[in-house]
C-alpha cells in the first residue's frame, strides 16, 4: 500500500452533480482495490496558464488516498475517457500533509 | 571597529572583488523556509524567468539538492497548468 496524491481538472461548465459523480467513481474504484480516501481538497475555479482542450478555466480538485498501483492505473484510465475531465496527475507521497495547501486557502 | 575600517581602505581593489566572488548561501536551505511544493506557486515563480524558463543555480544560488527538487515541482506545476511552459 502506498500513499498517492491525485489532482484533476474538470471543465468549467461542470456543476456540483458532475463533480460528485466523479468523486463517487474514484471512491468506488479505490474500495474495489482495497484502498481508501484520506483527504480531498477543492481549489475552485482557476484560470489555466495555457488552454487545455480549448478551455481557459478549470475546476481543480485534489485527492489524497491510500492504494496500490492498480488502483492508480484504473483511476487514470477512467479519467482518460471521461469528457468532463481535461487533465490529471497522480504522484506518490511519503506522508499526507496535515495543513491545507496554499491553493485551497486561496479559494477561501 | 577601527581595525575594520582600515582593512577596507587598504585592500580596496582585491577585497571588493573577493566579496563578489564569495559564495552566497542557498535561499531555500534556510530554517523556516516553506516546503518546495508544486502547490506553492508563489515560491516557484521566483525561480522562473519572464519567458517561463527555469533559472540556473549560478543566478539563484540554490543548492544542488534543492534545485533537483525545485525542477521536479516546477515541471509538475506546468503539467497542471499552474505555471506556463512558455511566457512572453
Amino acid at each position: 500500500m502506498n500513499i498517492y496524491e491525485h489532482t484533476y481538472i474538470a471543465v468549467p461548465e461542470a456543476n456540483k452533480k458532475d463533480i460528485e459523480q466523479i468523486e463517487k467513481k474514484i471512491e468506488e474504484i479505490l474500495v474495489k482495490n482495497s484502498g481508501k480516501i484520506h483527504k480531498t481538497e477543492d481549489w475552485g475555479l482557476r484560470s489555466l496558464s495555457y488552454p487545455i482542450k480549448k478551455n481557459n478555466k478549470g475546476y481543480y480538485r485534489n485527492v489524497y488516498f491510500e492504494g496500490n498501483k492498480d488502483a492508480v492505473k484504473e483511476i487514470e484510465s477512467f479519467e482518460k475517457y471521461e469528457d468532463k475531465i481535461i487533465k490529471y496527475l497522480s504522484m506518490k507521497l511519503k506522508k499526507i500533509p496535515k495543513e491545507d495547501s496554499e491553493l485551497a486557502k486561496e479559494k477561501n | 571597529m577601527k581595525r575594520k575600517k582600515t582593512k577596507k581602505k587598504t585592500g580596496f581593489g582585491l577585497s571588493s572583488k573577493s566579496n563578489l566572488l564569495a559564495k552566497k548561501n542557498c535561499p531555500l536551505s534556510k530554517k523556516n523556509e516553506d516546503e518546495i511544493n508544486y502547490k506553492n506557486i508563489k515560491l516557484l515563480k521566483k525561480y522562473i524567468s519572464d519567458s517561463a524558463k527555469i533559472l540556473p543555480t549560478r543566478i539563484t544560488n540554490v543548492s544542488h539538492s534543492k534545485q533537483k527538487i525545485l525542477v521536479r515541482e516546477i515541471k509538475r506545476a506546468r503539467a497542471l497548468a499552474l505555471l506556463p511552459y512558455v511566457g512572453n
